[in-house]
């Protein structure tokens, strides 16, 4: 029997499980709010968003093969390089981190569900739809082509003429509420939903680097969201912010934008830093080394990260007393991140190590993401940096640290969790040449990037050239990038091999699982915990495996679980939002069509997607979701 | 959390009924996070202005624009009902929901009155002064801040409205609590800014 | 929960003892002193500009201080990760603002 109106008397709950109406197919996906599909969802999501930003990438080191190429033109060049850098960052790692968090957050403390299953699920979908709105530009006018940063002036109305930064703000603005939403989730429910006997000192470091993540994407976004809105308003309304003939200020962009931006790499790459922090104990069959310095380290990064954005703009003339100061906090950077440094190196020392796909990667990770750290040093002292500044060397010192250490990071952890996510184990073989080829192509394609920057080539430009002794670098560099796109293809390769196989992971598929996520099978049934595990220790599953336990101590009796209800409705105000930016964006625009510039000029396409969001809000406040129940028979059947 | 609905199935409420319930104090935590992201926001908003504050485009400054004894009110009106909104929750702990329903809705009222001042306040700029959102970078500055702080103003109106509507329909429980007292927290945070606002908007504005 | 005792009709008998409109009225009363001190200084005029910002920030900030300790109850116990991401909040706020004053502008 299929029942969708909601059971008024909550005291009487549905006595079955199957009761509540369920989804298949389409609609299961558009209406989950458990946190194990949305992770799936955030992975397939952001994967497409990495490919699409990755061939973005190919296409531009194409161009720069050799000099005077005129394989891309010059605009479509600047489109490309600006929607590589927005689209890797927003909607493509990004997802991904969430994708991992979602998927082993609450499993590692040993949660049922995350503290927000509808907000969970909304903050998917405004990313989804935002990134879908930025994407569009492609084939609506142009994409936004003002880089990555969008600086004023460059990017108001005078000097970008088409739509494309409009699709910049627009969806980056809806893109990143659901950022900021899923942000706020996660503070929650690591506040609120760790299981008996989880103290903070006890949770495993992964989701510690998400708690402080998160944190820094509550404090951070807000100040994008303004910027967004400032610029917005500049290029729609007329305003002047950014209009010096007005009275406005373009450096007032930088320093907004960089308040955001340079956290923003915090954001990026303390998840790494966390799964790292998971895979090399695994591996190594130690406990974590410094565990405490981890955490204190963790927390230092995420204040000092708030306190050193202006190190991006040495170049505007911020004084030497500004430069001085942003130099020096830039540089205390580097001492909690080589606490983290020694404390893995210490980890593995002694340890009994088995380098399986992910600890590779987490292996290689250490020593890149190292040379990235110390380009950065040198780039924190300013008067060096009016030599680095806008060269490639600045390109080769952040992609070092992006894609040397996040990209590698999420590549371990999604080894190291998709038999936890998905039941099969994927292929090591193939796992292993991901790794060769990808990490080889990788410092193929940036670390000769150093010496071009060193050598005088400017960033950004389209083309360069020929005898300034670039070509060689730059032919070496485009063939690295073809070798990681082929990195790319053999893991996708190994997912689309894996899919075909039976689901057969073992709860611990490793066989040294130390935390929570791998005492419970693969993949974890609905409701993650048939009895929440009672916490003894940190490592909490290791703690039980060395007093020769055969798994957790259960904290409850088996009991009835309740569980949220699936809604369309995130899916609902996500598509309002969308409709509401796409009206906003051309609300200026002459259609040619009198019905069409009609809805568009007077603010109905706006009201009509603003209506549906707030619509939905209040059937989402007004009809209470009672969720429904699984009683402990049907447990057993599972 | 069973023994909370089992009250609130009584007719009776536990104490706090607003976080009676683990999804009540997972709702009054997560809004404390959501405000922390918020005086951020609002943090930019200011910056912005301030760093905007003289550039007047040899339009109207400050010191020529702002009436004192208009934002006065307009201050009086917010501050008395973030004062009535406490009486909403003290009465929301009495359990007495007649009274909270009516000190909600004084609130509202206040809150319609607050936005019709300053509605007043933008159409006499706009029409009588010539100061509209292009006029210069100051405009665009002062329309930007005070106008999201009275967006947000309307959000919360409609937000206490639907909520005085769940109330009648709904009745106090542990359910329509936590929605309440967190729509308390969200109007006295609009009462906060609006603190910084006079002060930093339009005293500092008159001192120049 | 379990410290509302149950009486013979049905009702309950709180064992709290809530709190009374009195405490909220003096904040009230303070919070409209401290307005009123702020706006008399900026309209009685000649008052020396750089102790009107102070005396007027000063102001703000005591009311802000008050007002969020009294009627957000960050001075109840039970309020420790409130009032950590409040300071966190203001204090990115904080160097939004220095960065507006000090580093937007060339002198």
């Amino acid at each position: 029997m299929a029942q969708a109106a909601p059971v008024l008397n909550h005291s009487k709950p549905l006595k079955h499980g199957h009761n509540v109406k369920r989804h298949t197919g389409l609609m299961d996906w558009i209406t989950t709010v458990d946190h194990k599909k949305i992770a799936i969802l955030y992975l397939w999501a952001g994967g497409l968003f990495f490919g699409i930003g990755g061939l973005e990438a190919i296409l531009i080191r194409i161009q720069l093969i050799k000099p005077m190429n005129t394989f891309l033109n010059a605009q479509l060049f600047n489109e490309l390089i600006t929607m590589h850098g927005t689209t890797m960052i927003f909607l493509g790692v990004m997802p991904i981190i969430f994708a991992l968090m979602n998927a082993v957050i609450p499993l590692q403390i040993g949660a049922r569900d995350v503290a927000f299953p509808f907000l969970n699920a909304l903050g998917f979908w405004t990313f989804l739809f935002g990134g879908l709105l930025l994407n569009l530009s492609w084939v609506m006018g142009g994409a936004p082509d003002a880089g990555w940063t969008a600086y004023a002036p460059l990017s108001t109305s005078t000097y970008s003429t088409t739509h494309g930064v409009d699709f910049y703000t627009i969806g980056l603005q809806i893109a990143g509420l659901g950022t900021l939403i899923g942000g706020i989730n996660f503070l929650a429910t690591i506040i609120t939903m760790r299981a008996p006997g989880m103290s903070y000192m006890r949770m495993p470091m992964f989701a510690w680097t998400t708690f402080i993540t998160s944190a820094i994407i509550l404090f951070a976004f807000p100040a994008i969201t303004v910027g967004l809105v400032l610029l917005t308003f500049d290029r729609i309304l007329g305003a002047n912010f950014f209009e010096v003939g007005a009275g406005g200020n373009p450096v007032l962009w930088q320093h907004i934008f960089w308040i955001f931006g340079h956290p923003e790499v915090y954001i990026l790459i303390l998840p790494a830093f966390g799964i790292i922090s998971e895979i090399i104990p695994t591996f190594s069959r130690k406990r974590l080394f410094g565990y405490s310095s981890m955490v204190f380290a963790t927390i230092l990064i995420a204040f000092l990260g708030f306190m050193v954005w202006a190190h991006h703009m040495f170049t505007t003339g911020l004084g030497p007393v500004a430069n001085a100061l942003f130099s020096v906090s830039t540089m205390l950077i580097a001492v909690p991140t080589g606490i983290k440094i020694f404390n893995w190196l210490f980890t593995m020392w002694g340890g009994q190590v088995r380098f399986t796909t992910p600890n590779l990667f987490a292996a290689g990770f250490i020593p890149t993401f190292t040379m990235g750290g110390v380009t950065g040093v040198m780039l924190a002292s300013a008067p060096a940096d009016f030599q680095f500044h806008d060269t490639y060397f600045v390109v080769a010192h952040f992609h070092y640290v992006i894609v040397g250490g996040l990209v590698l990071g999420l590549f371990g952890g999604l080894h190291y969790w998709w038999p936890k996510m998905f039941g099969r184990m994927l292929s090591e073989k193939l796992g292993k040449w991901t790794f060769w080829t990808f990490i080889l192509g990788f410092h193929m394609t940036f670390f000769v990037q150093h010496f071009l920057g060193l050598m005088g080539m400017q960033r950004r430009v389209f083309t360069y050239l020929p005898n300034q002794q670039f070509d060689l670098l730059n032919l070496i560099s485009t063939i690295g990038a073809g070798l990681m796109g082929v990195g790319t293809i053999i893991f996708l390769t190994n997912v689309f091999l894996t899919s075909r196989k039976p689901v057969g992971a073992l709860d611990d598929p490793w066989e040294d699982g130390r935390t929570l996520e791998w005492s419970i099978p693969s993949p974890p049934p609905e409701y993650n915990f048939k009895q929440t595990p009672l916490v003894r220790g940190i490592d909490a599953l290791w703690k039980e495996k060395t007093a020769g336990n055969k798994g957790m101590t259960p904290a409850e009796p088996v009991g009835s679980i309740h569980m949220p209800s699936a809604t369309a409705l995130p899916f609902v105000m996500s598509v309002g939002i969308f409709i509401a930016g796409l009206g906003f964006m051309f609300s200026r625009d002459d259609f040619g069509n009198a019905f069409m510039s009609f809805i568009f000029n007077n603010y109905i396409v706006t009201a009509i997607g603003l209506l549906i969001t707030f619509g939905s809000m209040v059937l989402r406040s007004v009809f209470d979701d009672h969720g429904w129940h699984i009683e402990p028979e049907e447990l057993e059947e599972g | 959390m069973t023994t909370a609905h089992a009250e609130a199935a009584n007719g009776t409420l536990p104490h706090e009924p607003e976080k009676a319930t683990l999804e009540g104090r997972n709702k009054v935590l997560a809004f404390w996070l959501f405000l922390g992201g918020e005086a951020v926001l609002f943090g930019t908003l200011f910056a912005t202005f301030l760093a905007l504050r003289n550039q007047t485009n040899e339009g109207p400054t400050a010191n020529e624009l702002f009436h004192l004894p208009l934002v006065a009110a307009a201050t009086f009106i917010l501050l008395v009902s973030s004062l009535t909104s406490v009486f909403a929750i003290q009465a929301m702990h009495r359990n007495r929901p007649a009274v909270l329903r009516n000190w909600l809705l004084i609130t509202v009222v206040l809150g319609l009155g607050f936005l019709g001042l300053e509605i007043y306040e933008f159409s006499e700029y706009i029409r009588h002064e010539e100061f509209g959102m292009t006029t210069s970078a100051f405009s665009s500055a002062f329309y930007t801040l005070v106008g999201f702080h009275g967006a947000h103003v309307a959000f919360g109106i409609v937000w206490i409205g639907i909520l005085i509507a769940q109330l009648s329909r709904k009745g106090l429980n542990v359910i329509t609590a936590p929605k309440i007292y967190v729509s308390a927290m969200y109007w006295h945070f609009i009462d906060v800014v609006w603190v910084f606002i006079f002060t930093v908007v339009y005293l500092l504005g008159k001192v120049g | 929960m379990t410290t509302d005792q149950q009486t013979p009709q049905g009702g309950v008998k709180h064992r709290y003892r809530h709190e009374g409109p009195q405490k909220h009225i003096v904040v009230f009363i303070f919070s409209i002193v401290l307005t009123l001190i702020a706006f008399a200084a900026v309209a009685a005029g000649g008052v020396n500009a750089s102790f009107a910002v102070i005396l007027l920030l000063v102001m703000a900030v005591l009311q802000v201080f008050v007002q969020m300790g009294y009627w957000m109850h960050l001075k109840d116990k039970g309020h420790m990760l409130p009032i950590l991401f409040m300071i966190g909040g203001f204090f990115v706020a904080g160097t939004c603002i220095i960065m507006s004053l000090y580093w937007v502008w060339w002198d």
